[in-house]
């Protein structure tokens, strides 16, 4: 990643349009799944998103590899996508909305208590 | 038994431990695996988040090779870390086991 990447994120844009054009690929069911795959990580992304480009890339291999096997995509991801991306995004690489909150109150109490002289 | 899965989870990973302990193999025939066992209800997708965490935790050697069809497939393999967390796998099973039959006894 270059210092311009880091700044504008446009390394992220190229990323995501080459999921964009692997995702238009796969069978109409797979990529109706990948929308909800996308819709259902969002919530775990960091401010940028780039924790979740990792996620993604693993998650549409997944899909490629099973559709090039045949299988529908209920048999490989069953009912419950939801479930499946909070299962994927478990783990120190992707902290959720609440982990967040929880380390900037933290910040914050800190911070007041500082000035306190607490 | 519809709702094995839930009380199957806590134990999956040892599970897919097991199964890669005999050969190295992939996430198809692992849930093939599962599913001829009679756990039906596990699909393909649960196995893979359970590769990925064996993965992150270092437990499994991941090799990448080509398929007849579609992108290479990834071959997991134990390592030296994952056949240790599988031994302290079955020794958690067993005692959990034992103490439920026990339950189901009415022993004390």
């Amino acid at each position: 990643m270059t210092f311009w990447e880091t700044v504008t994120g446009s390394d992220l844009t190229r990323e995501y349009k080459a999921f964009e054009v692997r995702a238009k690929a796969l069978p109409a069911d797979y990529r109706e799944a990948w929308e909800q795959i996308k819709l259902h990580l969002t919530p775990y992304g960091d401010f940028t998103g780039r924790n979740l480009m990792p996620i993604l890339d693993g998650a549409l291999g997944l899909l490629e590899e099973t559709a090039g096997e045949g299988q529908s995509v209920h048999e490989v991801l069953g009912a419950d996508i939801k479930g499946f991306c909070a299962a994927l995004a478990g783990g120190e690489e992707s902290r959720d909305f609440r982990d967040r909150w929880r380390r900037q109150l933290n910040r914050n109490v800190a911070r007041k208590l500082g000035q306190l002289g607490g | 038994m519809d709702d094995l899965t839930e009380m199957l989870k806590g134990t999956l990973e040892g599970c897919v431990l097991e199964i890669i302990s005999g050969e190295e193999t992939y996430g198809y025939a692992i849930t093939r695996r599962l599913n001829e066992l009679g756990f039906t209800d596990v699909v393909e997708g649960t196995v893979y988040t359970i590769l990925l965490r064996l993965e992150r935790n270092g437990l499994v050697e991941v090799t990448k090779k080509p398929s007849g069809m579609g992108p290479p497939r990834k071959f997991y393999a134990l390592n030296d870390a994952g056949r240790e967390e599988l031994g302290r796998f079955w020794v958690k099973w067993q005692y959990l086991s034992s103490r439920i039959d026990k339950l189901k006894e009415g022993g004390r």
